[in-house]
């Protein structure tokens, strides 16, 4: 059961990398999320704690239906082409990732000392979806796809976090949950601001404004 | 009281002698010339001449005008007060050392000089600019020469410095500087010269162009003191002869004699060196200067050698 | 963080009790003047800030000297340099004081740097801020650490000081500050500068190398030299006392130097009478100083102008402001019998004392040392002589002189009361002598019960035995009296009235203000014999008609700034070429930015193994 999830959550993470439009890149986040409330949920299941139930259905309510919904609402107003500028190709980006993995496993496996065998690799895809998502903001041209790459980034500190100390404090949780519903409306609304000013969200022609 | 009348006997007696001493030296100046020349007591005659006159003011003038010739004659007898002329027990050394001194002299030249430009006329400026110039170029080479001096003596009091003491190549190189600096402040030739009419090249007399009469006699009078002071620790520094301590008439009169043997000889030698050289152009000082000021460094360091 | 209590956190041992009597002996008068100079200068509000920004500088500078925790020392040193910052700047109609303020605060921020620095390196090894647990840690450290921590704590507070060649922001910042607020800057500011220095040097750190005493007696005289050439060479009041603030700078730290070497030296009685000696031109500086900048404030108050090229004949129109910048510059050419006077006669008499002591190649170095010392009071009575008798004698050189008033009672009052302290500091300098010894003695922790600074009834001879006396009281009285009695033989024997008529013109009767001396001509000797260091140059420019007419000609003469030209414009040419080349990794691409983090996050990684 931890196999699939896991692998699911790998396999969204691939997905997204080489996703060529935005629609399909918040599709593939959909899948990620809905796959840690997966493990989530079963971890809940498994400790019977009110609080894990709590936190995995805010992690099904916020990730998976309100995040992408919102997302998609922005890209209907602003009427923007939808592709998502690619500074390296899909392929040499899987390729990229392909290292990403090797270099997250190398890196739980001695580093980060697991206790065991499952551990490790969960601690490995964690290490790597945190690196997808900062690959994600560094190689992708659009202002979605950089909130996008947060957001994936924040997928892969939840996970590491509940791997490494089985979760992290309710409120820590819930706050967080808070401050990555409000941020993505903030920088919705930015997105959308800066495509009425100058009519695309092309963030690598905002370094013509320097002055 | 017998202190305090001693000590007014010692100052009415610099002030008797000092017009003599300029007298002296003007006489020996125009012998050299192979003139008759004035008489000795010439300066007597000025000073009672201008005494007698009246005076012109100046309009542009202020209060320091008229009040600078009191403030340097009380400078200037101040500092004399500090010189044991022939008796030592008046202990005016509690008012004072030999660093004092200097420091009471540079007193009456401020005033002087402020005076000077405030007649509003180009000469007093002119004059004043360059006394200060001179004077505070005079300053490290009088210093290192009480340096030097205090060195050999144990402390700058005067008191120390009027005892018997051998005479050292130290004490020979001090005094030498110490007679460039006097000449530099008793505005001697090659510094300046006391006998011209060309106010460019006057550096004293132009600072004193404006006043007349009798404040004018006044401030003679001091220049006239100044020179007796300066004479005086040249010749303590190259003949020192122990001041007597206690009145004994019998010691007191050989011992003023001798005094005044020492002063006259240090005249001659300033009279000679009047007549033997050129006035100097005003930047060509500060070379002169800087050679007493090396010569005082000698000085320090025979003493400190203990030569 | 150890617990602040009260009892901790201040430390009113007598060196602190002494500086603050300083800072408040100088205040009160600067605050009292203040009144009447801000008067309609600015608005209501404008005015409640400036009061609001004095009293929160001064209750800094008295934290400053009296805790005891080096923590609240630099958060109060700190609160210091900015509000003075904000006092530079407070007229900001005029472009020249935002630049001088901002000169100032990036030096006094470089300093602070290096006295961080210092405090950390101590903290290291005491592990507590308390002045007491450092001082007591400072004796184990090594002899390398000893001399990097003094030599940071020189730098930082010698920035502050004004110490040559760190002095630069001196002649911009103090001019353009309002009069009080420069007079409380040059009186009381730069002081802290030495407390700091007494009191982590001599007293935290302690002294026991001889190097540390000579290099400070250099820069000191290096300091005293520079400072009195330069303000020979000014023109503007405050400029030329803000260099004559760094020559004195020099005269302190000579005392204090001095004091430094004997310690090392382990003469301890000679020691303290250095100290003495120094802390004595401190508080003297302070109020002639402080004097001499209200007299500016108020010669600027009533002419609108600065430069002394432009007054002359104030005397007769300020007459009080006239005798009181009188007393200043008296005080500050070291005249007798005013306070400059006793502390110069200390400190020469510190020097000539300590020759004794020493052996020879000290002996020389102590000598020349007391010639730069008497060579700079006599160029500095020469700059006063200048900027008192150009200001304020003869006839007024243009139109700002002429409309000159008196200034208001509260400005008179102000400089009144430094007037008064100055006569008084010289009168009663035994007195006086005896306090300080009790805070020299507290300053270097020697105990003083059994030497003898003694006094004969106003009489202070500072080494009983060697018997050197001076009585500053027996002095005015004698040189009053001398006075009194020429005047009288003058009244009794002038019979007719003196006639006031012109000034001896050559028969040319036209004289007007045009012919009297400028300062510039003043000065010029000076120019030509330190031509050496002040490399003046000229620029001439003749405007012509034809080849034998010449229009108009113009004629200028300058000094180089050395110290600008050859150290400060090198050092920010190669910062701003540095900045230059920095800015090529910034191109405004967001991606680029992130990519940095990125791709050090993956090098952590690749190489996380090898640590």
């Amino acid at each position: 059961m931890q196999a699939i999830i896991l692998f699911g959550v790998l396999a969204s993470t691939y997905l997204m990398v080489i996703a060529k439009r935005t629609p399909a890149l918040i599709r593939y986040f959909r899948y990620q999320s809905f796959f840690l409330f997966l493990a989530t949920f079963a971890v809940a299941i498994e400790e019977r704690q009110i609080d894990l139930y709590i936190i995995a259905g805010l992690l099904f309510v916020i990730k998976v239906c309100a995040i992408p919904y919102f997302l998609n609402r922005i890209i209907k107003r602003m009427k923007v082409s939808e592709d998502l500028g690619l500074f390296v190709n899909a392929q040499l980006s899987l390729l990229c990732v392909l290292g990403f993995t090797y270099l997250s496993w190398v890196f739980a496996e001695r580093i980060l000392a697991p206790r065991n065998e499952a551990q490790a690799i969960m601690l490995a895809v964690a290490f790597f979806v945190v690196l997808a998502g900062m690959f994600l903001m560094v190689f992708r041209m659009t202002a979605l796809a950089q909130i996008i790459g947060l957001l994936v980034m924040e997928n892969g500190l939840f996970l590491l976090a509940s791997t490494v100390s089985g979760g992290m404090p309710f409120f820590v949780e819930i706050a967080i949950f808070f401050d990555v519903f409000v941020s993505v409306i903030i920088m919705g609304f930015f997105v959308y601001r800066i495509n009425k000013l100058f009519t695309h969200i092309d963030v690598n022609k905002l370094s013509r404004l320097k002055g | 009281m017998i202190k305090i009348l001693i000590i007014l006997l010692q100052l009415i007696f610099f002030i008797a002698v000092s017009p003599f001493i300029s007298g002296v030296i003007t006489k020996i100046k125009n012998n050299a010339r192979m003139r008759k020349g004035q008489s000795v007591f010439q300066p007597y005659c000025n000073l009672v001449k201008l005494f007698s006159k009246g005076e012109v003011i100046s309009e542009t003038s202020s209060w320091i005008f008229k009040a600078a010739p009191f403030i340097v004659i009380s400078s200037s007898l101040g500092a004399a007060l500090l010189i044991p002329v022939f008796i030592f027990s008046g202990q005016t050394y509690y008012i004072g050392d030999f660093l004092a001194l200097i420091f009471i002299l540079a007193l009456g030249r401020f005033f002087l000089a402020l005076a000077a430009l405030d007649t509003a006329s180009a000469f007093g400026g002119m004059g004043s600019s360059r006394e200060m110039f001179i004077s505070s170029l005079v300053e490290p080479a009088a210093c290192l020469v009480v340096f030097s001096v205090s060195l050999q003596f144990g402390s700058t009091n005067i008191a120390s410095f009027s005892g018997m003491h051998p005479v050292s190549i130290s004490s020979l190189v001090a005094s030498f500087a110490l007679f460039l600096v006097a000449i530099a402040e008793t505005s001697r030739i090659p510094v300046d010269n006391q006998e011209t009419h060309l106010e460019l090249t006057m550096v004293h007399e132009a600072m004193v162009l404006e006043y007349s009469g009798k404040r004018l006699a006044l401030i003679e009078m001091s220049s006239y003191i100044k020179q007796m002071i300066w004479f005086f620790l040249i010749a303590q520094i190259i003949f020192p002869i122990a001041v007597p301590c206690s009145i004994n008439t019998a010691q007191i009169i050989p011992w003023c004699l001798w005094y005044l043997a020492r002063i006259f000889m240090i005249a001659g030698a300033v009279a000679l060196a009047e007549v033997s050289v050129a006035k100097m152009r005003l930047f060509r000082v500060a070379d002169f200067l800087s050679f007493a000021f090396v010569l005082a460094i000698i000085a320090t360091i025979c003493a400190i050698l203990g030569v | 963080m150890e617990h602040l209590n009260i009892d901790s956190l201040f430390l009113f041992d007598p060196l602190s009790a002494f500086f603050l009597c300083v800072i408040f002996l100088i205040s009160l008068p600067s605050a009292v003047y203040s009144i009447g100079y801000l008067k309609g200068e600015s608005s209501g509000l404008k005015t409640a800030l400036a009061w609001f920004l004095l009293v929160l500088f001064l209750i800094s500078m008295g934290l400053v000297v009296s805790v005891r925790n080096v923590f609240v020392f630099l958060i109060a040193w700190e609160i210091m340099s900015l509000v003075s910052y904000f006092l530079v700047v407070f007229d900001t109609k005029h472009e020249k004081s935002i630049q001088a303020g901002t000169i100032y605060i990036v030096m006094t921020h470089i300093g602070t740097a290096f006295l961080i620095a210092a405090f950390l390196i101590m903290f290291k090894y005491a592990h507590s801020f308390n002045f007491a647990a450092i001082k007591s840690a400072c004796s184990l450290m090594p002899p390398q650490t000893r001399n990097i921590v003094f030599l940071f704590l020189l730098i930082g507070f010698g920035t502050k000081a004004g110490i040559v060649p760190l002095h630069i922001w001196l002649p911009y910042a103090h001019p353009q500050a309002p009069s009080h607020i420069s007079s409380i800057m040059s009186g009381v500011m730069i002081k802290t500068a030495i407390y700091g220095i007494i009191r982590f040097v001599i007293f935290i750190l302690g002294v026991n190398s001889s190097w540390w005493g000579v290099l400070i007696l250099m820069l000191a005289v290096i300091s005293c030299l520079v400072g009195v050439i330069y303000a020979l060479m000014e023109h503007d009041i405050k400029k030329l006392l803000a260099y004559h603030s760094v020559e004195n700078i020099g005269i302190i730290l000579l005392g204090v130097g001095l004091a430094m070497l004997f310690i090392s030296m382990n003469m301890p009685y000679l020691a303290v009478f250095s100290l003495i000696a120094g802390l004595y031109h401190l508080i003297n500086h302070a109020i002639f100083k402080g004097l001499l900048f209200l007299c500016a404030g108020a010669v600027y108050k009533a002419t609108e102008t600065r430069d002394i090229e432009k007054l002359g004949g104030l005397i007769k129109k300020m007459p009080q402001t006239a005798v009181y910048f009188l007393l200043g510059a008296m005080a500050i050419s070291a005249l007798p019998p005013l306070n400059g006077f006793v502390s110069e006669w200390l400190t020469l008499q510190a020097f000539f004392l300590g020759a004794f002591s020493v052996e020879g190649g000290y002996r020389l170095f102590l000598g020349l040392c007391a010639a730069m010392l008497a060579l700079t009071s006599g160029l500095a009575a020469a700059c006063f002589v200048k900027a008192f008798g150009i200001t304020f004698l003869a006839q007024p050189r243009s139109r700002y002189a002429q409309n000159a008033k008196e200034v208001s009672l509260s400005m008179r009052a102000g400089m009144f009361f430094l007037s008064f302290l100055i006569v008084v500091f010289g009168l009663a300098a035994a007195i006086i002598i005896k306090l300080l010894a009790k805070v020299a003695s507290a300053a270097t922790g020697i105990n003083t019960s059994s030497m003898s600074f003694s006094l004969n009834n106003f009489i202070l001879s500072p080494q009983a035995g060697k018997g050197v006396y001076l009585s500053t009281p027996l002095l005015a009285a004698v040189l009053a009296t001398l006075g009194i009695a020429g005047f009288a033989i003058y009244k009794l024997v002038n019979r007719e009235k003196a006639v006031i008529y012109k000034t001896w013109d050559c028969g040319y009767y036209k004289l007007d203000s045009r012919n009297e001396y400028t300062a510039t001509a003043f000065s010029k000797p000076f120019r030509i014999a330190f031509s050496f260091f002040l490399l003046p140059y000229r620029k001439t420019q003749k405007i012509r008609e034809s080849f034998y007419h010449v229009k108009s000609f113009a004629y200028e003469t300058h000094t180089t700034m050395v110290f600008k030209k050859y150290i400060y414009e090198p050092i920010l040419g190669l910062v701003f070429r540095s900045a230059k080349f920095m800015r090529k990794i910034q191109p405004g691409s967001i991606h680029l930015y992130l990519s940095y983090i990125f791709v050090t996050v993956l090098i952590l990684i690749i190489f996380m193994r090898k640590f």
